[in-house]
């Protein structure tokens, strides 16, 4: 497969009172043209952090170590996010302003990037919303982010996020607050995405499950360093560390034990 | 008290938007009974987070009622809600969009022991210490600012607040999406501690059905306002009867068997 980038020893540190110790620590790690590779490890381990910084979003104060190099035709340039790069913020209130209705702030997305005039760009924004699965497009477009739901917010930054048509698109927690039924639409959607449009994605979640459901390969984060890397199935059939053992353990599904003690349910 | 610790009935709420009606909560009816926790599950844009916030009377309904502690919630005003809001609290996915991120641990926990007059300021520190060490979280964090605490540190302050006050009901909103597994089952665990052992009832919203199937004693299923269906929450995600349920529960993500050891 086709090298899309290549990190090597990165290290990233954020200028804080309380933090010493690197964010993210001489990790390594290929990402293949194509390929979804998904991001696991537990809160602060730097799945965030990686992200950002493969996207150049890191905020002022992070010093770098170590590279990140692109296989992209972009004479020299730094990838553009928004463009090259689709991302999906963990906070959706976060990547969307207030103020702006749903079709504008997508439809700039659109103008900016590909250069298409107003109608143009709102009617891609429709086709988006819809492709996202937002019920009734046309009312969600007038909308103001105050109107909608967690999830539908989350939807929409979704699409905004694949507007420009990126090569990469960067997912942190983007379906973490969906229901399963959206979810499982949103992760259907994902990999049309990179099987027609050629997309690579990296898939940041807490979700061992879902990680293991959308990606082909799975990298395992904690304390600022890469634990293991490898085929999801592997990594989920036999993990090499007991760190990623305890990650399948605390999966609550659907099957485990109830947490709560209680005497068996009432046949109804 | 003899009936339900909450009672809801014919609640409904609409909301305009883009000039079309949406039925955000549409003729909900449940009961909360003491010590017990209720689950809401159901897709986004369900009306979950809008039955939270009706039941907080945060926006007022557009017709239904809400009996809370043998009291009719909704014609409560004035000093009577205040004093009845101590004892209804809340606990929402994003603790630091409910509190100032720079305000210290201490300041949060210290508002509602203030405004509910609950302890004189000499004893508070004392009172915040003690709700510290209750919800698992070492004293000496009362001193730094919210933004300069984890996620799940956070989410722990948060339930200190909200257990402050001496509630018999905490709504829960998404409570819990937020953190990682890890911290997420030690939080879970706390609020079935705090269950037991002070009698606290939930109402508990999570789109998550892995969690309300662990924790939770019954389970209402959302869908477009409405109840589509309720009980017993591990038979209803073992055995859903609703379309929604049904699609709810086959959605959900699985891991390979293999993957489990066994517990
Ligand atoms: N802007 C920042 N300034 C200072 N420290 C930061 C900043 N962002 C993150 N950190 C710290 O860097 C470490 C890694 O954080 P990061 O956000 O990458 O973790 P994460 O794996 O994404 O966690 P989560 O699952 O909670 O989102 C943590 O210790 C965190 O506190
Ligand atoms: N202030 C508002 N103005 C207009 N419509 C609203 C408003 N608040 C909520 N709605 C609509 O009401 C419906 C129910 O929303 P609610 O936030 O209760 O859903 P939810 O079940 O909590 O969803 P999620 O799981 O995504 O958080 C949605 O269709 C939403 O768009
Ligand atoms: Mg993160
Ligand atoms: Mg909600």
């Amino acid at each position: 497969m086709n090298p899309l980038l290549s990190i090597r020893d990165l290290t990233v540190r954020y200028d804080s009172r309380h933090d010493k110790a690197p964010a993210l620590r001489s990790a390594s790690l290929d990402v293949s043209v194509g390929e979804r590779l998904a991001i696991i490890g537990e809160s602060g381990s730097g799945k965030s952090t990686l992200a950002l910084a493969i996207a150049g979003l890191l905020p002022r104060p992070a010093r770098i170590q170590g590279s990140i190099d692109w296989f992209l035709p972009l004479d020299g340039k730094a990838p553009l996010g928004g463009r090259d790069i689709g991302f999906v913020f963990q906070d959706p209130s976060g990547s969307l302003d207030p103020v702006m209705s749903i079709g504008k702030q997508i439809g700039e997305v659109i103008r900016t990037h590909l250069g298409l005039g107003r109608r143009a760009a709102r009617a891609r924004a429709a086709e988006l919303i819809e492709r996202v699965r937002l019920p009734d497009p046309r009312a969600v477009l007038n909308a103001y982010p105050h109107q909608l739901s967690g999830g539908q917010r989350q939807r929409v930054a979704i699409a905004a996020a694949i507007a420009a048509g990126p090569k990469l698109l960067i997912a942190d927690e983007a379906t973490s607050a969906l229901d399963t039924i959206v979810q499982a639409e949103i992760v259907t959607l994902i990999r049309q995405l990179v099987a027609e449009d050629g997309m690579t994605l990296i898939f940041i979640s807490h979700d061992i499950a879902l990680a293991a459901e959308l990606a082909q390969r799975v990298a395992v984060f904690r304390h600022g360093e890469l634990v293991e890397v490898g085929e999801t199935a592997d990594i989920v059939t036999k993990p090499r560390t007991a760190y990623t053992r305890s990650l399948l353990d605390a999966h609550l599904g659907l099957d485990a034990a109830p947490l709560l003690d209680l005497t068996p349910p009432v046949p109804a | 008290m003899n009936g339900p610790l909450l009672a809801v009935s014919g609640l409904s709420k609409h909301y305009r938007r883009a000039g079309k009606m949406v039925a955000a909560a549409d003729d909900v009816a449940f009961d909360i009974q003491p010590g017990q926790t209720l689950a809401l599950a159901g897709p986004s844009g369900s009306g979950k987070s809008t039955i939270a916030r009706l039941v907080l009377r945060l926006i007022e309904p557009d017709a239904g009622n809400i009996r809370f502690e043998d009291a009719d919630f909704l014609a409560l005003g004035g000093a009577a809600l205040r004093a009845r809001r101590a004892r209804l609290q809340m606990v929402f996915q994003d603790p630091l969009a409910a509190f100032n991120p720079r305000a210290t641990v201490a300041r949060v926990l210290d508002d509602p022991l203030r405004i509910h007059g609950i302890a004189e300021r000499s004893e508070r520190p004392r009172r915040i210490a003690a709700l510290l060490e209750r919800v698992g979280l070492p004293t000496e964090l009362a001193q730094r600012a919210i933004h300069e605490i984890s996620g799940g540190q956070r989410q722990r302050v948060a339930i200190a607040r909200a257990i402050a006050t001496k509630p018999s009901l905490i709504v829960l909103d998404e409570a819990v999406s937020a953190l990682d597994v890890s911290v997420r089952g030690k939080i879970l665990e706390l609020l079935l501690d705090l269950q037991r052992e002070e009698g606290i009832a939930y109402l508990f919203i999570s789109h998550d059905l892995g969690v309300v199937r662990a924790i939770a004693h019954r389970v209402a299923i959302l869908d477009g306002g409405r109840i589509a269906e309720s009980g017993d929450a591990r038979a209803v995600i073992d055995v859903p009867r609703s379309a929604i349920g049904k699609a709810l529960v086959a959605a959900a993500p699985k891991l390979p068997a293999p993957a489990r050891t066994a517990s």
